[in-house]
């Protein structure tokens, strides 16, 4: 297998990007570019499965192609192709944006791919800003400005931040001689991360990866940024963006390999506020997209149980988890974007009266609220099993007390949204939406995965299990 | 633990129906309501000739576990598909059976959002029937959880007073309940070393230390304990029983209560006997506080469903009473309790039910003269009032005589104490009936008709259930010894 076969899906997102380059040089068709960005997504994500399996090391040993890069590839490929399917009414973006916004996603989408391959921390930090710059312009990208640019500005401080302390941890790695290349960090650390400054330097490097996956302390972004971005941008940032976070933090993780109890010790920390925090502020809130963002924020700390665990069933728990919230995530925003109407924001109590106009939906959004607060029969619930079992068998039973805890207080706010879906009646008129033929379909199907995967996750745990054998 | 396969996976069966039955409502149509109630009845009377299959059909003299069925699921994490029940499990899935036809029934009348609230029903009550024979920790969380998440739409799209905190309170309760369960199933999996969720296999092979299994147990023993409404964690149940509707108080305080007691029994004292050993003071304790708690708070309430739901926490003390005595009566009692209870509430609740739809009132001091105006609901309130006495020859005496005769040998204090307080409470309860029935007719309530034969029904078979085993307790006894028996002895 030569070098560019190994390389495809990456050089095909490359090519969509320039697609969406040259489209947007030419007059606004809003049709014309949704219909093209639907065919390119599709074409993308087949190309992502067609390269499962794939396995090689390219640029010098800085980019490695195995089995876990090319499933979070896969996953990345499908978050984009199905946001790209709710943006059939992009009404948050101006017309004339749209090709650029189709631009940035692709662009978004091969940093993120290129991200899962990275074994190099300075390749890994190329790709992440790559990332985060396209998704800088895309949260602004909103219409009626003042909302969006406000948003991206904190995005982009707190983004500049995070990778700023990043840079100074990679170069304190590299200054100690631990070296940046994963491999080395793999042979090295382990037996130097008693050493304060090795263990600054890792912390320090981590700060990236806990901005990209919105956990504490570099969580700030979160809600201003889902509530001033279009909703498909807020979708893709709480799927693709944050899959893409957790692959590359596994991986790193992973490298390091049960690198002593202080990293153990700052990861639960981490774990235990993100989650924490995040749940107690979803509780207050009134826009569904900001206790999304919450939420997503609590998430972080749930996978971080997985990947704190250093055994590989918590590894595989945690990709499991990721695959898990991108379904559950997916479905909640697109009740936002149906619900949400001319792309306006949208308060919880405007649910009210979700179940009479939009059953499907509905019962959709019931199971992905049950799924993410981890109740069964639902895929939330399985990857919770599976990260907790996993943090069991490393004597962290308290550490799994906490988290349930934590499951309670956010069940709260999930009834919540539950209630005004299908309780509340609305107030007058009620919620003007219509759902496609199509689009009820995808509900069912994301719907039918919540629960197949919930009750019989066997296929899916062996693919997770497959995709970090080779990381430990 | 005995094991005999099924020649036929009848277990399953009953899953099947349920779910066929809620693919069949989910499929028809939101505006055909009288379908939709006639697939539900159907539904629901398939998989009470289910249970009533399995109840008969279990061998007592054989023992141990039968109908099993097992299928591996996730071989990777030790989980499998294993059905079965012992004496336990057959009489508490005929008592779901029972209460399901009865509930669907019981909403006949009711005609608001049907489809909805009828899936939701079946998916409860799939979770029940699949937890009452689940052998697999795994799959007995699953349907643990699937039995408590559809009570919250339940309660406050259809309950009544102060339903959004009620079902917020229930909810949040309960699955603080299963949030101390899932750690401890990890906790005791992990710790066995043979890395699987395999019920009989633990109990067959695993050598937890004590110390683990004391943790372990603390732990299922607080998170079933919330649901089946242990004081002090009982608070979400009044609430609770009081804003649902009435298919789902009965189907709540009836079924989903027990769900809490079988799974102290059949995951802490199965897996943990030595936690069990060493709670069980605790246990009994606690018990005897809940049941003179119950009893006294029943005597200041005013709303007839209020009444019902502490005199549950009373009879649920019951429960936890016979399971602390440690021996073979207290074992018999407490699992006769629960079924004998599960037919009381759901009928006391149904009858009250009938009564509020006509009334609009559950203030027995609004009430009065029923018993003349409409003879025979009010004859089905007098039944279910006069079993949850404890009238011999009815259900529950048998039952609340096995846990006195257990509880008298272990912790004679308690026992006298719990029976003076359930003195008191009878002589309430008899003033309740007295206020509600008899004595003057409220002069409002006059034109009321009685309830007629078919909507009579569901409380002609409970107040049937009620009376056979209340004359022939052998039927239930046996089944039940023939597990509590072979439990106490295989104790270490």
């Amino acid at each position: 297998m030569t070098g560019w076969t190994l390389f495809a899906p990456e050089l095909f997102m490359l090519v969509a990007a320039g697609i969406f380059l040259i489209l947007s040089l030419g007059r606004p068709a809003a049709g014309r570019d949704h219909a093209a960005a639907l065919v390119i997504s599709a074409i993308g994500l087949s190309l992502g499965v067609w390269a499962v399996g794939l396995e090689g090391v390219l640029f010098a040993g800085v980019y490695r192609i195995d089995l876990f890069s090319q499933v979070f590839k896969v996953l990345v490929g499908a978050a984009f192709f199905l946001v790209i399917c709710l943006c059939g009414d992009l009404s948050g973006v101006s017309e004339k944006r749209h090709s650029e916004f189709y631009f940035l996603l692709a662009l978004c989408t091969l940093a993120l791919m290129l991200l899962a391959s990275c074994v190099h921390l300075l390749a890994v930090y190329l790709a992440l800003e790559l990332s985060s710059y396209s998704l800088y312009i895309l949260v602004c990208l909103r219409k009626g400005r003042q909302k969006g640019l406000e948003s991206g500005l904190k995005y982009f401080m707190t983004g500049a931040c995070a990778s700023a302390l990043m840079l100074f941890g990679l170069a304190v790695l590299y200054g100690t001689g631990a070296g940046l290349s994963l491999a080395e960090l793999g042979t090295r650390l382990p037996g130097r991360i008693h050493e304060p400054v090795v263990l600054a330097g890792i912390v320090l490097a981590l700060s990236g990866f806990l901005f990209k996956m919105a956990a504490f302390p570099f969580h700030f972004w979160a809600p201003d940024a889902y509530e001033g971005a279009p909703h498909q941008v807020a979708a893709y940032i709480a799927t693709a963006s944050k899959v893409g976070g957790i692959a590359v933090f596994m991986r790193i993780i992973a490298s390091a390999g049960g690198a002593g109890d202080r990293l153990a010790w700052f990861l639960i920390v981490v774990s235990v506020v993100s989650m924490t925090a995040g749940n107690l502020a979803a509780i207050a809130q009134k826009d569904l997209k900001r206790l999304l963002a919450f939420s997503s924020v609590a998430h972080a700390g749930y996978v971080m149980i997985g990947i704190l665990s250093f055994n590989a069933m918590g590894l595989a728990g945690a990709s499991f988890y990721a695959m898990s919230l991108l379904v559950m995530k997916l479905v909640c925003f697109m009740v936002v974007v149906k619900a949400a109407p001319h792309g306006d924001n949208i308060e919880i109590r405007h649910l009210a009266g979700l179940h009479g106009r939009a059953p499907i939906l509905a019962a959709a959004l019931m199971l992905a609220l049950f799924g993410l607060a981890g109740i069964p029969p639902t895929v939330g619930f399985t990857a919770k099993l599976l990260v907790f079992t996993a943090a069991v068998e490393n004597g962290l039973l308290w550490l799994v007390v906490a988290a349930m805890a934590n499951v309670v207080i956010s069940l709260y706010y999930y009834l919540q949204v539950l209630k005004a879906a299908y309780f509340i009646e609305p107030e007058r008129g009620g919620l003007a939406l219509s759902v496609s033929w199509a689009e009820n379909l995808l509900a069912l199907v994301l719907a039918g995965l919540i629960v197949a995967a919930g009750i019989y996750p066997r296929p899916f745990i062996a693919a997770a299990q497959a995709m970090t054998a080779g990381l430990v | 633990m005995e094991m005999y396969s099924a020649a036929f996976p009848v277990l399953s069966l009953i899953l099947f129906t349920c779910i066929a039955g809620l693919a069949a409502v989910l499929l028809l149509p939101a505006d055909r309501g009288e379908a939709i109630r006639y697939v539900s009845t159907g539904c629901s009377g398939v998989a009470l000739a289910l249970s009533l299959y399995v109840f008969i059909a279990y061998d007592r003299s054989l023992g141990g576990m039968q109908f099993v069925e097992q299928v591996q699921w996730v071989p990777s994490l030790g989980i499998s598909y294993i059905n079965g029940v012992d004496g336990f499990g057959a009489s508490l899935l005929l008592l779901t059976g029972i209460v399901f036809f009865t509930g669907v029934l019981t909403m006949w009348e009711h005609e608001v959002r049907v489809k909805e609230f009828y899936a939701l029903f079946i998916v409860l009550v799939t979770g029940v029937f699949g937890m009452f024979m689940a052998l697999d920790l795994f799959f007995l969380f699953v349907w643990y959880d699937v039995s408590l998440f559809p009570m919250y739409l339940l309660i406050v799209v259809w309950g009544s007073t102060n339903r959004e905190y009620g079902a917020m309170k229930l909810t949040l309760f309960l699955l603080a309940g299963s949030a101390l369960i899932l750690p401890g199933i990890i906790y005791l999996v992990a710790e066995s070393g043979m890395h699987t969720f395999s019920l009989p296999d633990l109990v067959a092979h695993a050598r937890l230390s004590p110390f683990a299994q004391k943790l372990a147990f603390f732990l299922f023993y607080v998170g079933f304990g919330i649901l089946a409404g242990v004081w002090p964690f009982h608070t979400w149940s009044p609430a609770g029983h009081v804003a649902a509707p009435t298919a789902v108080s009965m189907l709540h305080a009836g079924v989903l209560m027990k769900i809490g007691a079988f799974g102290i029994l059949r995951v802490g004292i199965f897996l943990c006997p030595e936690g069990w050993r060493f709670w069980a003071p605790v246990m009994a304790l606690l018990a005897t506080v809940g049941i003179v708690y119950g009893a006294l708070a029943g005597l200041r309430q005013t709303d007839l469903k209020f009444v019902i739901g502490y005199s549950s926490v009373s009879h649920m003390g019951i429960v936890g009473l016979g399971l602390a005595t440690l021996n073979v009566d207290g074992m018999n009692g407490a699992v006769f309790q629960m079924f004998a209870h599960g037919i009381m509430t759901a009928l006391f609740f149904s009858a009250v039910g009938y009564i509020y739809d006509r009334t609009h009132t559950r203030e027995f001091a609004d009430l009065g003269g029923l018993c003349r105006v409409m003879p025979a609901a009010g004859g089905y309130f007098i039944l279910a009032a006069l079993t949850g006495i404890g009238v011999p020859c009815l259900a529950s005496f048998w039952a609340e005589l096995l846990v006195f005769i257990g509880a008298f040998k272990a912790y004679p204090a308690y026992g006298a104490v719990a029976i003076t307080a359930l003195a008191i409470n009878a002589l309430f309860i008899l003033r309740v009936v007295e206020k509600t029935c008899f004595g003057p007719v409220n002069e409002k309530w006059a034109h009321l008709p009685d309830v007629s034969f078919g909507l009579g029904l569901p409380r002609l078979v409970l107040a049937c259930a009620i009376i056979i085993f209340g004359l022939m307790p052998s039927l239930m006894y046996e089944t039940i010894q023939s597990a509590s028996v072979a439990l106490i002895g295989g104790l270490p």
